[in-house]
């Protein structure tokens, strides 16, 4: 038995549900390996006896070619005693470890279930909802676990003889694919106009959208993770009866290119950001808009980027393929303030006067999804928003958060669990604004937790005393309820993003939270852990006239700014030149901020961005989240250069860094008078925060010397790219180390994994 | 007699006895009950209703009122929304050294003209004069004493569908002290609803028995009075922003502001929780009457959500309202 060898392997990772028993079976016999493989709690446990060199070949068969979907975190071989099999098998499920069973993934269809698609020969032909192990729906089915085709919406479908053999054979790439189904026995599509009159089905329904589709109408299409609203990207007059109908004037909207090339025409991309579209995960990835495209102007007003993603249901290929589309608007269907559409009912409901016509089917959404949205910025993956394609799958810490569950903020709302050495972040909720938004919150969370088998201890929230989740968190049992602060949050997601444990700098950049102090915080430098923090500087103060109203309307924001740095009646009258239309507006906002009626003070970049947006009049009133100051960003690119900024001070006060903006402030309106371009000032201003920033922390490490020159970067400003790549690259030559989100968003979709470890530590 | 009041007027001696025949007695001519230390009075029923509140109100004086008529119907309004009929109320006054007697009479008058139009009595009274700077002006306080009929008794069962009505539109009053105060310029002429609303309930009381409860919106606004009787009788309430009765006067000044109309208060608006069944009728009645010319359903109890309040918005998805929390800070990202 020399040659020979027995060893147990154990395989963590996304390992179930992946195909990956029926792969290890594959290479065992390839390698004559004998043995067993089976799942367990803990993972794939495999026992493996044949030659040595076999042995060593069947390892690296597992570290280098997985199966498309699988993802292995660690692998262990040890060395056993022989058991002397004679084959090779899969055996029953284990109950025992410590459960780091995980919930599969929604993967976008796979090169050969398309390859099958396309062939006339095979039964599957045209078939839109052909799937395998390694692609389709998985986490927006499962209705209970375990994962199993009776607990997911397939259980309305009987499997048909010839699928049900391809199910039960160990060798068959569908061995236990559990949404396994095809023309005869599964899900079908049916196209209806919008009041709900029976059009077409199968093939011919296709067939009629496409023609819809290339006739200028709009025809809502249920999805994986629910409905999209498509039309013809490159016909300008639907797109902008789109946006009527759907009363979004300027937010972005998504394409889906029908290829590689497709995408070519609007926009340019590298080698990284090709794997990008092309992976089972399947984000929308914003990439360059190319100069001198042909993308009418409509589709993403103001901006230099456009969202961009390739097919990723076999129905969605079918809509590319022999139809000479090749840029389809595909944007999720969520009426203003509610989750996005995945239940046909609802669709019909609210989509009239949307969509002209609807493709559904039958094939139930049980969990609705929003597509990811990623980005490469700094050759790193850059996560606008974690959902479809990453959610469920858990991210791994190195500290024991059992029984810790985070609700998360107001807005780009996520939800974290933790069990043992596992967080698993919920899908992008979005704006808790609605009841609806709410219910859906709640129906996620709920599920997830039974299904993690989550035991709930200690539950954390944000301060802010009028976010949902902070009502959610009182009225949830829990033996321990922590409030966290906003950018403590955000300074830890950062940390333990990057496995940080120690304290360090944290430079956050942000749109609103809610302060120690009571005010709105949003430009910070802190130094902390997770235990604790410190706020070592931050932006002075200035008051937001009519609170929320001045987040929508950055001109009233860019008001109290001026009249806070100039006082009332020069502040007034510079007012009145930059916003001659607002004369008796700027009268009564002037009063509203001297006698302190519902003017909240804020020190925030991203209000501070609005401001200026405000001010060079790029945008003076927000339609979407984030928007004035996204499209002062959108002026400047990073590859731009520029050696002048706007004058600063730094002022220290009862130890904290206050940044002054008053010299900023009066050479930004001069400029203005001027006649200098939007474009001019938004770049040198890019580059005077990153000057500020510099500062503060060359400021704070002079101040205290024996801190480590370590820095975390986070907040929601950070998804602008020229801060980004700057800050990093400026931060670095001043010899910090400097940190960036690689797995959650740095805005406030990452919060919920701060909130979770600050609570965690603050518990232990 | 001088022009100003001074401690001496509260000291009990001779300023304070002119001052009380002079101002108070003359206009709340309560003659008989001024002899005694207090007033004895007969009521018609065992059962009473007894509400007491405090008017500090800035400015004293404002379009459609002034600190004495609100204090009137504060506490007429009170006692009336109970299901009881007022009778009898007691005035208190603290006056700042200083403050103008012509002002203090106008008050007074304005108090006595209220309170007759009402059909109270005020049986009793009490006044006291501090320092400048103790008080900013005029403090009143009222308590007021109504009857309540057996069959009058609320609250009834709220039950689900039942209807939700307001008497007119939300938030003048808010809106009308915020301009009175000049301190932001005129944002509007709009007078405060300030009224007694016992009348127009006496008609919605004999119109219908399946009224479940009443309130009036003051602090807080119809919103958070809402919210109060949702947690109060754990039910849910949703209403619909697209049947918000909203002058565009004070929807122009919540623009500005960035205030909520829902949450603004109102001094001589009712809300009204009736069985769906009998929301024609008491719509009728309520039309008919002067403060209740522009009364509209605004929503209805729900099944789901106890102790929630929501509002349905135009565009298709609710709202969860909460109270009114101090300063509204910006929740958004
Ligand atoms: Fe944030
Ligand atoms: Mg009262
Ligand atoms: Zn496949
Ligand atoms: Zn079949």
């Amino acid at each position: 038995m020399e040659n020979f060898k027995a060893t147990k392997i154990t395989v963590k990772g996304r390992v179930q549900g992946v195909g990956f028993r029926p792969f290890i079976f594959f290479i065992a016999e390839k390698y004559a390996i004998c043995g067993t493989v089976q799942n367990n709690m803990d993972g794939v446990k495999i026992i493996a006896e044949g030659e040595v060199s076999s042995v060593a070949a069947f390892v690296e068969v597992i570290k280098t070619k997985p199966p498309r979907i699988a993802r292995i975190d660690q692998i262990k071989v040890e060395e056993i005693s022989f058991n002397n099999f004679n084959s090779f098998t899969i055996i029953e499920s284990e109950r025992g470890g410590k459960s780091s069973l995980v919930i599969p993934v929604d993967t976008a269809v796979c090169p050969e279930c398309l390859a099958e698609m396309e062939d006339p020969e095979n039964f599957r032909y045209q078939y839109p909802f052909i799937n395998c192990t390694q692609c389709g729906p998985r986490y927006t089915i499962i209705r209970e676990l375990p994962y199993d085709r009776p607990y997911t919406t397939m259980s309305d479908f009987l499997m048909c003889e010839d699928c049900k053999k391809e199910y039960d054979d160990p060798t068959n790439r569908r061995h236990h694919a559990q949404p396994i189904a095809c023309p005869k026995c599964g899900p079908t599509v049916t196209l209806s106009s919008i009041k709900g009159e029976f059009l077409s089905t199968g093939k011919k329904a296709i067939d009629e959208t496409i023609k819809y589709i290339k006739s200028g109408k709009i025809v809502a299409i249920k999805g994986i993770g629910g409905y999209h609203l498509a039309c013809d990207a490159m016909d300008e007059d639907v797109v902008q009866r789109l946006r009527q109908r759907k009363k979004r004037p300027n937010r972005p909207l998504a394409i889906m290119a029908g290829t590689v090339t497709a995408v070519e025409k609007v926009a340019s991309f590298c080698q990284k950001e090709i794997e990008l579209l092309h992976s089972p995960e399947a984000p929308i990835v914003v990439l360059k808009k190319k100069e001198n495209d042909t993308l009418p102007e409509a589709v993403a007003p103001g901006m230099n980027t456009i969202g961009v993603f390739l097919p990723y249901t076999p129905l969605h290929k079918l809509l590319f393929l022999n139809s000479e589309l090749d840029l389809i608007i595909m944007t999720s269907a969520n009426p203003s303030g509610l989750p996005m559409l995945h239940k046909d009912d609802e669709a019909f409901t609210y989509l009239d006067g949307i969509a002209d016509h609807i493709l559904s089917s039958n094939r139930e959404i049980e969990h609705p999804i929003d597509d990811s949205v990623v980005q490469l910025v700094n050759d790193e993956v850059h996560f606008f928003r974690r959902a479809r394609g990453y959610v469920p799958d858990p991210i791994f810490t190195e500290r024991d958060v059992n029984g810790v569950i985070a609700l998360g903020p107001q807005q780009k709302n996520t939800f974290t669990f933790g069990r043992y050495d596992q967080l698993f972040i919920g899908p992008h909720i979005g704006d808790m604004g609605s009841v609806e938004v709410t219910n859906h919150y709640l129906n996620e969370f709920l599920h997830l937790e039974k299904w993690m088998g989550v035991n709930r201890v200690v539950v954390a929230h944000d301060m802010h005393p009028q976010y949902e989740t902070t009502k959610l968190a009182q009225e949830m049992k829990a033996s321990v309820i922590i409030p966290v602060q906003h950018h403590h949050a955000h300074h830890v997601a950062c940390m333990e993003d990057n496995l940080l444990k120690e304290p360090c700098f944290g430079l956050i950049l942000d749109g609103t939270g809610y302060g120690e102090d009571g005010n709105i915080w949003g430009f910070e430098l802190l130094y902390g852990d997770a235990i604790s923090f410190k706020r070592m500087g931050h932006l002075a103060y200035y008051p937001l006239p009519g609170g929320e109203k001045a987040v929508k309307e950055p001109w009233r924001n860019a008001v109290g700014l001026i009249i806070s740095q100039f006082g009332i009646e020069e502040g007034k009258s510079v007012s009145a030149t930059l916003f001659p239309e607002k004369q008796r507006e700027i009268e009564i906002i002037a009063t509203m901020i001297d006698k302190k009626i519902n003017s909240p003070l804020a020190g925030t970049c991203g209000r501070l961005f609005d401001a200026v947006s405000a001010m060079v009049r790029t945008c003076t009133v927000s339609t979407y989240d984030g928007e004035a100051a996204i499209r002062l960003s959108e002026l400047v690119s990073e590859e731009e250069v520029i050696d002048e900024y706007y004058p600063f001070e730094l002022i220290v006060k009862d130890g904290i860094v206050q940044i002054s903006l008053k010299n900023m402030l009066k050479e930004v309106i001069k400029e203005i008078g001027q006649g200098k371009e939007a474009k001019q000032i938004s770049l040198k201003f890019h580059e005077t925060i990153v000057q500020i920033c510099t500062s503060l922390l060359s400021e704070a490490t002079k101040q205290n010397p024996f801190l480590p020159k370590k820095v975390v970067l986070s907040g929601g400003s950070f998804h602008n790219r020229y801060l980004l790549t700057k800050l990093v690259k400026a931060l670095k030559e001043k010899d910090f180390q400097v940190f960036t989100h690689k797995k959650v968003p740095c805005s406030d979709g990452g919060i919920s994994l701060g909130q979770l470890i600050i609570a965690s530590e603050k518990n232990n | 007699m001088s022009e100003k009041i001074s401690l001496a007027h509260g000291d009990g001696g001779e300023l304070a006895h002119q001052l009380i025949q002079e101002v108070f007695v003359s206009a709340f001519e309560h003659h008989e009950h001024a002899r005694l230390d207090a007033a004895l009075l007969h009521v018609p029923s065992n059962k009473l209703a007894i509400s007491t509140d405090s008017f500090v109100i800035k400015p004293v004086f404002f379009p459609g009122g002034n600190i004495g008529k609100l204090a009137i119907v504060g506490t007429v309004n009170d006692i009336a929304v109970s299901g009881a009929e007022p009778l009898y109320m007691t005035v208190g006054f603290i006056l700042e050294e200083g403050f103008l007697i012509k002002d203090l009479k106008e008050i007074v008058t304005a108090m006595a003209e209220e309170a007759k139009k009402a059909n109270v009595k005020i049986v009793a009274g009490d006044t006291k004069v501090v320092e400048r700077g103790s008080v900013d002006g005029i403090f009143i306080n009222t308590t007021g004493v109504g009857v309540i009929k057996e069959e009058n008794f609320l609250p009834r069962k709220i039950k689900e569908g039942d209807s939700v009505i307001i008497s007119g539109t939300i938030g003048d009053h808010g809106v009308a002290i915020l301009s009175a105060r000049g301190e932001l310029g005129l944002l509007t002429d709009l007078e405060s609803d300030c009224a007694c609303l016992n009348r127009l309930i006496d008609d919605i009381m004999s119109a219908s028995n399946k009224v479940k409860i009443m309130r009036d919106p003051t602090r807080g606004g119809v919103a958070t009075t809402l919210v109060e009787i949702c947690e109060d009788f754990k039910v849910a309430i949703e209403i619909r922003e697209d049947d918000l009765p909203i002058k565009p006067e004070v929807e122009g000044a919540c623009d500005l502001l960035g205030f909520e109309p829902l949450y603004l208060a109102n001094e001589g608006k009712l809300l009204v929780i009736v069985a769906k069944e009998d929301e024609a009728k008491v719509l009728e009645v309520m039309k008919k009457h002067e403060l209740g010319i522009d009364a509209t359903s605004i929503g209805h109890v729900v099944e789901q959500g106890e102790g929630k309040l929501f509002l349905k918005m135009t565009l298709g998805s609710r709202r969860r309202l909460n109270r009114l929390s101090g300063i509204q800070l910006p929740r958004i990202c």
